[in-house]
């Protein structure tokens, strides 16, 4: 249980959310914080509450839709589903995010090594 | 995949339920993490509470998404009604592209309502409602003197009684005094006409410019050191007269220009939009009292203006000058029946008689407008009735019924707004013809134009008369039963007896309507014809009029102004064309001329003798002689008439029947002033008849003539009666002129033709202003029941076929379909009647000889509409008739 939770950057948040979405299938809101629990071993441990936030906003950027339904135990839930649109940001994000990323752990692996 | 739900479905029509979606959603995360924190075996109330520590602040998430979804549903809203517009604008177009005629129709009909409404409401904007160039102009009041001996309400003062009302009022914080007049402008002008001028000119005292609160735009305005004589030699001009003389080059101030011949600094010029008290005046020169008016208490000549001050109303103010007025009368003697009477400056500028006429017009082309929208909410209607089976077929197909509304009303107001911008062009280009006809004695007519508000009041007007021609056809169409218009089958059917009833109260309301502008028309025709009757006392053809005014300084000898005029006459008498020759002070008299008491020789000092006031005027011996006023008794002035023989008078024949009732007045004396006065006594040699010389419609005054011999007025106006055209003669009487004096201008030179026309120009114009709104509200009122009675019948193809196949006579049919047109129009006709008789009454101030109820105006109405509408019955009736009854049954 590492607490890097601190303050993902909004645009961060998008790009989970999208991520979680690619699939295609229609996912509601605790889907997608289960998915993102599972696939990071729960180390990004996001804060929910701030989950539902950004998907108004990626909904409004029209990245993805949202509509009601019924869940798996026949509960009224709402349903987001991501677009084309939101596929081509997750493309061109996700790359700049892989680079960045690189960049950083080769700064962190160059010598002198941490401790 | 999720369903959705239909329930959900139908309560998203309404929108979506924010509070309770979010409300949802939420609930849903924090219900299914607690049932896995159970799951991994923790108690309920545990697992709830994990649920909510991980989700963090719940209140706090749920109050953002609120806001946001909120927000979101409002946007969406907006969006769908713009789309919702745009898409009815786009069905609208598509409908009046798809029927050129209906749409050339309506939009003509309500492009000249509106036009003419915009038109009228211009002039009435500029001419009633935008304020004064004067700051707070409303608070600016004429002070008149209110002469009960004369019956003047707005008569003018002496000097002494305007200083006791500047010192002793406690309502104005400034008054000023002046008096009215004109300069023979000559010399120093850098540009532009140099030849002498006319200038109507004010001596004001130096307050004027702060009662008015006008800076000048060069220079400075003259102060009261400068109102004593050779202090005086200061003069303001005008921006008119500045762009005129000196090409508006601002060096204008400190040179010098001769007014009578005298010199004068100007030392300032006034702002365009300055023109105080007339739109001509453009010279302001300090007022210098001359000695012997200093302490003329019956000497009345000054006009008083003063700004209230701060928090006084007009109301106080007039209580309080009339306390202060009642106080002087109890003074001094002389001032006995003088009160004050305050009037504001805006209403003093346009007078009561053209804020009437505005406020009718306008009326009248409101009037108009609603007939013209009462003849497209008809073919609207009709339109209604094509479509009934499309929207029958759109209801049953779930559309709602506000939609539907909503769509034909943004064909209406699409109608509307098509027409108003044709109607705005209409009234731009009307507005042109209008000013260009309208009399020049319209104030402020130069400041109507087209401006904002007026645009900003044609929109208000154009989405009024959208909605009222469609809101009822709108409702009308979209209610019918769907089983009934599914049924009927393509005939187009009818929109029911609803309907009916509907056309038959639009055709009666147009009746009305049009019988209240054709009453109005009407009574004003008659006015003006009455007054056409008017004797004048006088023979007005082939008469020429002319100004002279001669310079005091110039002309200061009473021999060198009579020996002018001498010279003038003697040159003009000779000249061909012109058969006669005279000259008098004035022809026509203001409302408030120059007059004095008199006094009888040897007669007791009555009431009702020194309440007369009479004027004074000058003639030239053979002027009666030339303007054809007949000398009923006695003698004409003669030649011999000269100062030093003994002074002679002139009375007009209600003068001598008033104050000489059953005895010869000819050798009676009277003198002018009171029995102390030093004029001289005054013998009556002649009695001439009445003339009307305040106007058509003003009484008679009493009226005396001395002999310009023996007064050597420096002001005449020549009167020469021509034997053709009399502005031929015009260029040879001013050379005339300037063979005596190159200096002199003459001015005013009008034909005693256009003196009348122009006197009665208000009338003639509001006249043909009101009968062309009339006729244009006949035409369309007579369209609209022409085309109901049409409808109607036409609905009825199968009954007449049928009647006629039975064996009924054509002429029975028509009888029957122009009845019950008829009785239509006779509703119309009746509260038509009534409405008119009260309406009248508002215009009663326009009329001159009838009554409002003036019976051959209202029988000449009802004749001419029983008349009208009886063939716009008749013509469809008839066509009816004539119908195949076979085809007509087959019509089905």
């Amino acid at each position: 249980m590492t607490s890097t939770t601190g303050e993902l950057l909004q645009g961060t948040l998008a790009i989970l959310i999208l991520k979680a979405l690619l699939p295609g299938r229609p996912t509601h809101g605790y889907g997608i914080a289960r998915w993102l629990e599972a696939t990071t071993d729960d180390v990004l441990r996001i804060e929910e509450g701030s989950l539902y936030p950004a998907l108004r906003r990626v909904e409004d950027r029209g990245w993805v839709t949202s509509e009601w339904g019924l869940s798996e135990n026949n509960r009224r839930a709402r349903f987001y589903t991501i677009t084309p649109t939101g596929r081509a940001h997750l493309r061109a994000e996700g790359a700049v995010w892989l680079r960045y990323a690189a960049a950083v752990t080769r700064v962190l692996h160059a010598a002198p090594a941490l401790a | 995949m999720p369903n959705v739900p239909v329930w959900r479905r139908y309560l998203r029509f309404w929108g979506p339920d924010v509070d309770a979606d979010v409300e949802e959603e939420l609930g849903f995360h924090l219900e299914m993490r607690a049932r896995d924190f159970e799951a991994m075996g923790m108690t309920p109330d545990e697992a709830r509470r994990a649920a909510q520590e991980r989700f963090g602040d719940v209140e706090r998430v749920g109050g953002e998404l609120r806001d946001h979804d909120r927000r979101r549903a409002r946007a969406r809203h907006r969006r769908e009604y713009m789309s919702d517009l745009l898409q009815d604008l786009r069905y609208a177009m598509r409908g009046l592209v798809r029927t050129p005629g209906f749409t050339a129709v309506a939009v003509t009909t309500l492009a000249l309502g509106i036009g003419a409404t915009t038109a009228i409401f211009s002039v009435v904007n500029g001419v009633l409602l935008r304020p004064l160039p004067y700051p707070d102009a409303g608070r600016v009041a004429i002070i008149w003197m209110d002469n009960r001996r004369m019956g003047l309400h707005e008569d003018i003062h002496s000097w002494p009684n305007y200083v006791d009302l500047k010192t002793q009022t406690r309502s104005f914080a400034s008054m000023t005094a002046y008096s009215e007049g004109g300069y023979n402008v000559t010399g120093a002008c850098t540009s532009g006409t140099c030849e002498p001028q006319r200038v109507p000119a004010v001596r004001a005292t130096a307050d004027l410019f702060a009662v008015l609160g006008v800076r000048p735009l060069a220079g400075r305005v003259f102060r009261a050191e400068e109102e004593e004589q050779e202090r005086d030699a200061v003069v303001v001009i005008g921006h008119g007269l500045w762009t005129r003389m000196f090409g508006a080059d601002p060096a204008a101030v400190g040179r010098t220009l001769r007014l009578n011949g005298r010199e004068r600094t100007v030392i300032g010029v006034m702002p365009a939009g300055f023109a105080f008290p007339n739109a001509e005046t453009e010279l302001w020169v300090p007022l210098v009292l001359p000695p012997q008016l200093k302490e003329g208490r019956n000497s009345f000549w000054l006009w008083v203006v003063g700004r209230l001050r701060p928090g006084v109303t007009l109301e106080s103010a007039q209580a309080d000058m009339t306390a202060l007025a009642r106080r002087l009368e109890e003074q001094y003697p002389g001032n006995r029946d003088y009160g004050v009477h305050l009037v504001s400056l805006p209403q003093q500028v346009v007078g009561p008689s053209v804020r009437t006429a505005l406020w009718v017009m306008l009326g009248a082309v409101a009037a108009v407008l609603l007939i013209g929208c009462a003849n497209v909410a008809n073919l609207m209607l009709s339109r209604a009735a094509v479509r009934e089976r499309e929207v029958g077929v759109r209801l049953a197909l779930g559309a709602s019924r506000g939609r539907l509304v909503r769509q034909l009303l943004t064909e209406s107001v699409l109608l509307a707004a098509l027409g108003g911008a044709l109607g705005v062009a209409l009234a731009w280009a009307g507005l042109r013809v209008l000013t260009g006809l309208a009399p020049a004695d319209i104030p402020r007519l130069d400041e109507v134009r087209i401006d904002g508000l007026v645009l900003a009041v044609t929109l208000v007007v154009v989405v009024a008369t959208g909605i009222l021609f469609g809101l009822v056809p709108a409702l009308q169409s979209s209610r019918p039963d769907l089983f009934e218009a599914l049924r009927e089958g393509g005939r187009g059917g009818t929109a029911g007896r609803v309907g009916h009833r509907l056309r038959r109260t639009l055709a009666a309301a147009q009746v009305a309507l049009v019988v209240v502008l054709l009453t109005g028309a009407g009574l004003l025709i008659r006015s003006f014809l009455e007054l056409q009757q008017v004797q004048l006392g006088f023979r007005p053809d082939h008469l020429l009029t002319m100004q002279l005014t001669l310079p005091g300084a110039k002309y200061q000898q009473d021999a060198q102004r009579v020996a002018f005029f001498d010279a003038l006459i003697e040159r003009t008498r000779t000249l061909p064309g012109v058969r006669g020759v005279g000259a008098i002070s004035s022809i026509f008299l203001s409302k408030t001329p120059n007059s004095t008491n008199f006094t009888i020789e040897g007669r007791p000092a009555s009431r009702d003798v020194s309440n007369a006031e009479v004027p004074l005027d000058a003639i030239t011996p053979d002027y009666f002689r030339v303007m054809g006023i007949p000398l009923t008794r006695g003698r004409a002035f003669t030649a011999q008439d000269v100062v030093t023989a003994p002074p002679v008078v002139i009375v007009n024949e209600s003068m001598a029947r008033r104050f000489w009732p059953g005895e010869d007045p000819l050798g009676k004396r009277f003198k002018y002033g009171d029995l102390e006065s030093e004029a001289p006594w005054t013998t009556i040699v002649g009695v001439v008849g009445d003339m009307r010389r305040t106007g058509f419609d003003a009484p008679v005054r009493y009226e005396t003539f001395l002999p310009l011999a023996q007064t050597a007025y420096g002001s005449m106006t020549l009167v020469v009666r021509t034997t053709g055209e009399p502005l031929s003669l015009a260029p040879a009487i001013r050379s005339a002129v300037r063979a005596i004096d190159p200096d002199q201008p003459v001015y005013q030179v009008r034909s005693m033709d256009q003196l009348l026309s122009e006197m009665v120009a208000q009338r003639r114009f509001s006249m043909a202003l009101l009968g062309t709104f009339a006729g244009l509200a006949l035409l369309l009122g007579l369209v609209g029941v022409y085309g109901v009675t049409s409808f109607l019948v036409a609905q009825r193809t199968r009954e007449v076929g049928l009647r006629i196949a039975l064996g009924a006579q054509p002429a029975q049919l028509v009888g029957m379909v122009v009845r019950q047109g008829m009785a239509v129009a006779a509703i119309g006709l009746g509260v038509g009647l009534v409405a008119a008789l009260a309406g009248g009454r508002l215009m009663s101030g326009l009329l001159y000889g009838v009554s409002p109820a003036d019976a051959v105006t209202l029988v000449a109405v009802i004749g001419l509409l029983v008349l009208a509408t009886l063939l716009a019955n008749y013509v469809p009736a008839r066509r009816a008739a004539r119908v195949d009854p076979l085809v007509a049954l087959r019509s089905e």
